[in-house]
């Protein structure tokens, strides 16, 4: 079942299948709230408050296909919260004002998470299932009951996408610093 | 091959799924492309990042603390809300408030069977009967309520002055009976080939058997059997001349649902132990919930008839069927530490324990658990290390005769009235539920602790 589809179900008499939107999702944004904080505790306090928030929100989220990206926004702001309320469980506290700041390689992690929620969604479906899953694209192939060349393909669309999508927000950074 | 050719290779290029002619054309490409080569080491950097993802968030998941989380709010929002009043439960108030007894109580229920006749056209039979029918094909169900109990007792076991818990079902139907019944201190799981009960935080029971209805859930099964439920109240209505009613009103979604109120009678003595402990004991008014449109049942509600007032004792918010159940819903992870229920095995000196009366056997387990002799205790029940953190060192101050209730005659157990003072210094008056072990004949502790 597709996202959307899932959201429709959930706000419409089917609340429990936002199960299915959690075990989708909280890998990728379990990854991207690590990069963000730091610290894997916290980074998994994040990502509960997130998912529940979401739950919540859903009804006013207008794009339900754009839920991979609403719900790293949702995960973004939790991270901020939870710096700026708890700084003290993170290893290397800083300045409470700011966003916590990432290292370089945290960074440029933090932003192919930004990257993969933008794909469309066959595409990032199939990502997902092959680097967070661990799945090999054979078993895609059976899963997704497709073609192993189609998921071969897919792939190579989604890296074209992330590679185009990271120049883009590299290019955005470097007017920002300017 | 072409720029557009080689981007549709990359991912099998990186995958190794390329045969020799593909690899050599690919490779050939790079060599003169340079556009192509950026690219594909791009992507080959991509991919060396990306399998990196899977193993810094492996065997992590935040389904079940997330779901329990939103219930947990859902739950806290809705006490913070008034209670939804519907005309019944108006009047059926307006009633309690003014003391009016038993007769009353009939003359309102007379006047909504009247008014529904008048007024509605649809009986509760014709509503009872749609929802059996619009359920008579599921291949699963899942059930999600709250209901007024400890959070560890027994699945059945009321306990009307307590808060409510969560209490969830799932069930497959086909191709093989699976089932999981959890509430917070408590989940039993049937898979299909064994039945387990796990009791928070280290008690076990495994039947190597498949089950209908192991653990005490019978009554939770039957709800959830809900187009034999359907049919089945309404032949005990017939049979048991239970009073009806059906009133209408708006559901959350604006749509107007059917409510069948159904008076149902336990057949169990007012002076009974057990009387309104368990739901097979209880005197409940029983409010089903209809879709009109549907004609599906939406949700449920049971209260508990007392003599003095009625108390809503369960609610069932969700009915949801041939739903998608995550396989592993029927799983059961235990921690490690976990005490396994014993079987009761012929003791050297069986006979001795075998001559005992229920008292005597209740008196000899508290005083071993008194001495902490914990092989001795074993005798009686499992010990788990929660138990003898609860009952080691503890001092018997009284135990006196059994006494019987009406179930003890499909039961079998015989209840041994107790004070005991533990050892933090509280001290407990109830009653030991003890049974006699069919094979050993021995007492065993089933309940009451």
């Amino acid at each position: 079942m597709t996202d959307p589809e899932l959201i429709e179900r959930c706000l419409h008499g089917y609340p429990d299948d936002f199960r299915f939107l959690v075990q989708r999702y909280e890998k990728p944004l379990l990854g991207y709230l690590t990069n963000r904080l730091g610290n894997r505790e916290c980074a998994r306090e994040a990502a509960q408050e997130a998912l529940v928030r979401a739950y919540f929100g859903l009804p006013k989220l207008e794009k339900p296909e754009s839920f991979h990206s609403w719900l790293l926004g949702i995960g973004s702001r939790v991270a901020l919260e939870l710096y700026r309320s708890k700084y003290r469980c993170i290893e290397d506290p800083r300045d409470v004002s700011t966003a916590p700041a990432m290292t370089a390689e945290a960074s440029e992690e933090y932003c192919l998470d930004e990257a993969i929620a933008t794909l469309p969604d066959s595409q990032r479906q199939v990502l997902m299932l092959r680097y967070y899953e661990e799945m090999s694209c054979q078993q895609i192939a059976e899963r997704l009951r497709i073609p192993l060349g189609t998921v071969t393909k897919t792939l190579s669309r989604a890296y074209v996408g992330l590679r185009d999508e990271l120049e883009k927000a590299r290019r955005k950074q470097m007017e920002k610093q300017r | 091959m072409n720029c557009n050719e080689f981007q549709d290779c990359l991912g099998a290029y990186l995958e190794g799924t390329l045969d020799a002619d593909e690899r050599s054309a690919y490779q050939q490409h790079i060599a003169t492309c340079s556009g192509c080569r950026l690219l594909a080491e791009a992507s080959s950097s991509l991919h060396e990042r990306l399998l990196k993802r899977g193993p810094s968030t492996s065997g992590i998941s935040l389904v079940g603390s997330v779901m329990e989380k939103i219930r947990q709010r859902e739950r806290e929002e809705r006490v913070q809300e008034p209670e939804e009043e519907t005309f019944l439960s108006k009047l059926l108030k307006w009633r309690w408030s003014l003391g009016m007894g038993t007769a009353a109580t009939v003359a309102t229920l007379i006047l909504f069977v009247i008014l529904g006749s008048l007024n509605l056209q649809v009986s509760a039979a014709e509503i009872m009967t749609r929802g059996a029918n619009a359920v008579a094909k599921l291949r699963n169900i899942h059930l999600r309520g709250q209901l007024r109990t400890d959070p560890a007792d027994n699945f059945s076991a009321i306990t009307s002055d307590k808060k409510f818990v969560s209490i969830e079902l799932w069930k497959e139907f086909e191709p093989v009976l699976k089932w999981r019944i959890e509430k917070p201190g408590r989940v039993a799981v049937m898979d299909g080939k064994e039945s387990m009960l796990f009791i928070k935080p280290d008690y076990a029971v495994k039947y190597s058997r498949p089950s209908d209805t192991a653990f005490d859930t019978q009554w939770l099964h039957e709800i959830a059997n809900l187009n034999q439920l359907l049919n089945g109240e309404m032949a005990a209505v017939k049979k048991h001349g239970w009073m009806t009613a059906v009133t209408r009103e708006h559901g959350k979604n604006g749509r107007m649902q059917s409510l069948v109120t159904i008076e149902a009678k336990a057949e169990c003595g007012n002076d009974d132990y057990l009387k309104n402990k368990f739901f097979c004991t209880a005197d409940t008014r029983r409010v089903y919930v209809f879709d009109e449109v549907t004609g599906l049942p939406s949700s449920a509600r049971i209260y508990l008839c007392a003599s003095t007032s009625d108390k809503l004792i369960f609610e069932l918010d969700l009915i949801e069927g041939n739903t998608a159940i995550a396989s592993d819903v029927f799983q059961l992870c235990l921690p490690e530490n976990v005490d396994w229920a014993q079987e009761m095995r012929l003791l050297p000196d069986n006979e001795k324990y075998v001559a005992l009366n229920s008292e005597q056997a209740a008196r000899a387990f508290f005083d071993a658990c008194a001495h902490e002799d914990w092989d001795e205790a074993g005798k009686f029940c499992t010990i788990t290390g929660s138990l003898k953190a609860y009952l080691g060192g503890l001092q018997v101050i009284s135990t006196s005769d059994h006494f019987t209730s009406a179930l003890s005659l499909i039961s079998g157990a015989e209840f041994v009235p107790y004070e005991i003072k533990l050892k933090n210094g509280n001290v407990k008056k109830h009653n030991l539920a003890l049974k006699r072990d069919r094979q050993t004949r021995r007492w065993f502790v089933d309940g009451g602790i």
